[in-house]
């Protein structure tokens, strides 16, 4: 098709979104409420996986070694360990160096170390894992290996983040499913009002040799049309809605630190992204209403 | 050229529409097709106009074998004819200019393109005063001119016209049918003129094919009244 021509179906399809006023806006009211929702759940999502990367980060196992534990033990454990494909991180401390870490950390009271015949330290391997949810399994065959004593691990907490994650991401995803499903039929009703309001010029193009993409083109302006409309709104308040949570956190952190959180991702970082998927994502709600709606109601 | 051949239209609803039509219009030719309401003239035109199938039977407009064109094919089959009805059928919320511009955007044309030939098919149908008039300004017989503008825009070989004098002045009938003949003369344009009023046929004469029951009962030219003058 012609470029002029193209350019006289999109305004076509823009001036139809003024001509059906008030379901138009009924359609970009529902599809800027998905949308908003929409982004805020991807911003939440992105701070917990944040939160989960700075967990998953300092994510440590301890594993404490058996106190008649052999060199060559040792070298056969070590070898287990960096062979295991869920391990990203091995680091091995000796007895002196345990101990030379513990009277660093706790200098106050090195003296004490000072009293004792033996070296009480045992002999350790610190290990991180790569993803958070395979630690369980990873405890559960570092104990398996003959010479460890004892593991410590932080599965509780990350077992509890894993949870909440999972929990929300479900109920999210639920919510947003509903709304999108609400948005859609909205749109196609939109749409299908305008395809009737046009009925008389619709049978009209096509005894005179309209191809059903010239007839449908834009019934589909018309709704990808409100669908960014929606998007760009929806990102406004986005932006708005983030920016006072984002003030709640700014003032003392210290508790969260403890959970890894260090703030919000600034919105400057993403406001691009969180702009296009939006606006994207409101394009393609719209085409998928007008889907539904020129699917029967226009055959050639 | 227009061409049925054995041509059966069973409707679901029981009804034979056409019964074992054969039919032959050569390019050039202008035909009126007379017959009373349900005779089968509608469903005659729906086949020539492909918005319908036949039950059996073949029918070929064109060059297109009708049978078996579908989808877009469809869409550019009707380009190549030009229809006129009888309620005229423009865009009232168009002008004269856009109402004919608008079949030449379909065909996509150049906008160039049809800035020229919007103003050239107005000035055959003498309506090039009353482009930017809108459809309800007009007397019946001007809009229906307009419908003829359309149905010349694309410069297609056939036009057909379906009871084109069916909703104006019996005067202004004349004119019309008039303008029709003058196409045929000029451009070559094959023109099937379906309608029930028997004085204009017998006024213009020429071939005439009477539809009855879903039958032709009679193929054949008449001379005209006018040409008696």
């Amino acid at each position: 098709m012609r470029t002029s021509n193209v350019t006289y179906l999109v305004k076509k399809g823009i001036s139809s979104v003024w001509k059906n006023l008030l379901m138009s806006f009924a359609s970009f009211s529902i599809l800027m409420v998905s949308l908003l929702l929409v982004g805020c759940s991807v911003l939440l999502m992105m701070n917990v996986n944040t939160i989960m990367k700075n967990i998953e980060d300092t994510n440590e196992i301890t594993i404490y070694l058996k106190e008649d534990v052999s060199e060559k033990q040792v070298t056969h454990i070590r070898s287990v360990l960096e062979k295991n494909t869920d391990i990203t991180e091995v680091t091995y401390y000796s007895k002196e160096q345990a101990l030379e870490d513990f009277r660093n950390n706790m200098a106050e009271y090195s003296e004490l170390l000072d009293y004792l015949d033996d070296n009480p330290m045992p002999e350790t391997f610190l290990v991180r894992v790569a993803d958070l949810s395979k630690i369980r399994h990873v405890v559960n065959t570092i104990s398996e290996i003959e010479g460890v004593e004892k593991i410590k691990a932080p599965y509780d907490f990350a077992s509890v983040l894993l949870q909440i994650r999972n929990t929300f991401t479900l109920i999210a995803g639920a919510v947003l499913l509903a709304l999108v499903v609400v948005s859609i039929v909205i749109v196609s009703n939109t749409i299908r009002t305008s395809v009737f309001a046009r009925r008389n010029e619709i049978s009209i193009m096509r005894y005179v040799g309209a191809t059903s993409a010239f007839i449908k083109t834009p019934f589909f302006v018309e709704g990808m049309f409100i669908g960014i409309l929606a998007g760009a709104a929806a990102w406004g308040l986005t932006w708005l809605v983030y920016d006072s949570v984002s003030s709640l956190f700014s003032a003392d952190l210290t508790l969260w630190q403890m959970f890894g959180f260090y703030g919000l991702i600034p919105f400057s970082d993403i406001m691009w992204i969180v702009l296009a998927v939006n606006c994207g994502a409101g394009a393609l709600l719209g085409a998928v209403g007008t889907v539904f709606s020129t699917g029967k109601y226009l055959k050639v | 050229m227009v061409e049925l051949k054995n041509v059966n239209v069973h409707y679901s609803s029981g009804v034979d529409a056409l019964q074992d039509i054969n039919l032959r219009i050569n390019d050039g030719e202008f035909v009126f097709i007379v017959g009373g309401s349900g005779a089968g003239k509608s469903t005659l035109v729906k086949l020539m106009t492909r918005e319908i199938t036949p039950t059996t039977g073949r029918v070929f407009v064109n060059g297109y074998n009708l049978n078996k064109t579908k989808g877009n094919k469809i869409a550019k089959f009707r380009r190549s004819i030009g229809m006129v009805f009888q309620d005229f059928r423009l865009i009232q919320e168009l002008n004269v200019y856009e109402n004919v511009a608008f079949v030449l955007r379909i065909a996509d044309q150049s906008t160039r393109f049809i800035k020229q030939r919007v103003p050239y098919v107005l000035n055959l149908v003498d309506l090039a005063g009353k482009a930017r008039s809108k459809p309800k300004e007009l007397s019946g017989g001007e809009q229906q001119r307009v419908a003829i503008a359309r149905a010349l825009a694309n410069d297609p070989g056939l036009i057909i016209a379906d009871e084109p004098t069916g909703n104006i002045d019996p005067r202004l009938s004349y004119e019309i049918v008039e303008l029709l003949k003058d196409i045929n003369r000029s451009a070559g344009t094959t023109i099937i003129m379906v309608t029930h009023e028997h004085d204009l046929v017998k006024h213009f004469g020429g071939r005439i094919i009477n539809i009855q029951d879903g039958a032709i009962t009679f193929d054949d030219n008449i001379g005209g009244s006018d040409e008696d003058e």
